[in-house]
């Protein structure tokens, strides 16, 4: 992003600010309907965060896709299927939780360790003499546009495919019942 | 820049599995899942921005993953449905059909 360098980091620490936040909330809170709007806020700063590293299209779909429909969806879930639990406000804390929180810091802190380690400065001068030395000037839709009907066209088309696959299975599966009783009451009748 | 970027998505990742192992809920295992695959969307936009300007495949690949986390969504839920008509419960660690 061609902004000046402190610009770049003061946005960033409030967007990371408020990732952390948000993602603690959505795993640590009890009641399960703060943690469905705590997610929607989740997506929401994800996409401002696809902004800043200047992916515009990919920021557009994250909010159109994410917190338009997934999370829709969850919420949906969440008011059919929410019962009262107990009346703490961050989830009781079990054994098990601690030895999983344990392994998942582990595992963070390999992640940084492994971060810190890599050389980014030598990979980035390779990608750099792989890449075609042209001047990159029409925008972010019109080049993913391009790159999805050409180099990426099977992909695409078997997303529909995926896309046409799940919408049927959910619809079967969440209505299943209905059915088949009203077969049932058919064969009843003409007995 | 890019270090930093990268440890806020191994940190929201590492958050999302925690929450998918301990969670005693069935949709909040479905949203820390969700959680881990936009920590895994940050990394490839990371490095289709920094390393890859010119062919923005991360870019690319992050669309993918956005739609394949869309249509899992959607049958997670319908399947957590199905499973709290006929059980009346979403408590994940009581079901125990499939077990031998």
């Amino acid at each position: 992003m061609k902004l000046p360098e402190s610009f770049f980091e003061t946005i960033f620490f409030f967007i990371e600010l408020s990732l952390i936040l948000g993602t603690l909330g959505v795993v640590l809170l009890n009641d399960i309907v703060y943690s469905a709007f705590l997610l929607g806020f989740v997506f929401a700063c994800v996409a401002l965060l696809y902004l800043l590293l200047d992916s515009d299209f990919v920021a557009a779909a994250q909010v159109l896709i994410y917190v338009g429909a997934i999370n829709v969806l969850i919420v949906f879930a969440v008011m059919l299927i929410n019962k009262k639990q107990s009346d703490n406000f961050f989830l009781v804390w079990t054994i098990g939780d601690g030895i999983t929180s344990a392994i998942c810091t582990s595992i963070f802190l390999l992640l940084n360790n492994t971060i810190s380690n890599t050389s980014w400065s030598k990979i980035y001068l390779v990608a750099q003499l792989n890449k075609n030395t042209e001047l990159i000037t029409t925008e972010n839709i019109r080049r993913i546009g391009l790159e999805l009907l050409t180099e990426f066209l099977i992909p695409f088309e078997l997303m529909s495919i995926i896309l046409l696959i799940a919408l049927i299975g959910a619809i079967t599966l969440a209505r299943g019942e209905q059915v088949i009783n009203l077969e049932d009451e058919v064969l009843r009748n003409k007995k | 820049m890019l270090e930093h970027i990268l440890n806020l998505s191994a940190f929201i990742f590492c958050i999302g599995i925690f929450g998918l192992i301990t969670s005693r809920n069935m949709v909040r295992a479905l949203m820390c899942l969700e959680l881990i695959l936009n920590a895994v969307n940050i990394n490839l936009v990371t490095f289709s921005n920094f390393l890859d300007y010119s062919q923005i495949k991360g870019e690319i690949f992050s669309i993918f993953v956005i739609s394949i986390a869309a249509a899992e969504a959607t049958i997670g839920l319908a399947i957590v449905l199905a499973i709290y008509r006929n059980r009346k419960s979403t408590r994940i660690d009581q079901f125990n059909l499939l077990k031998w």
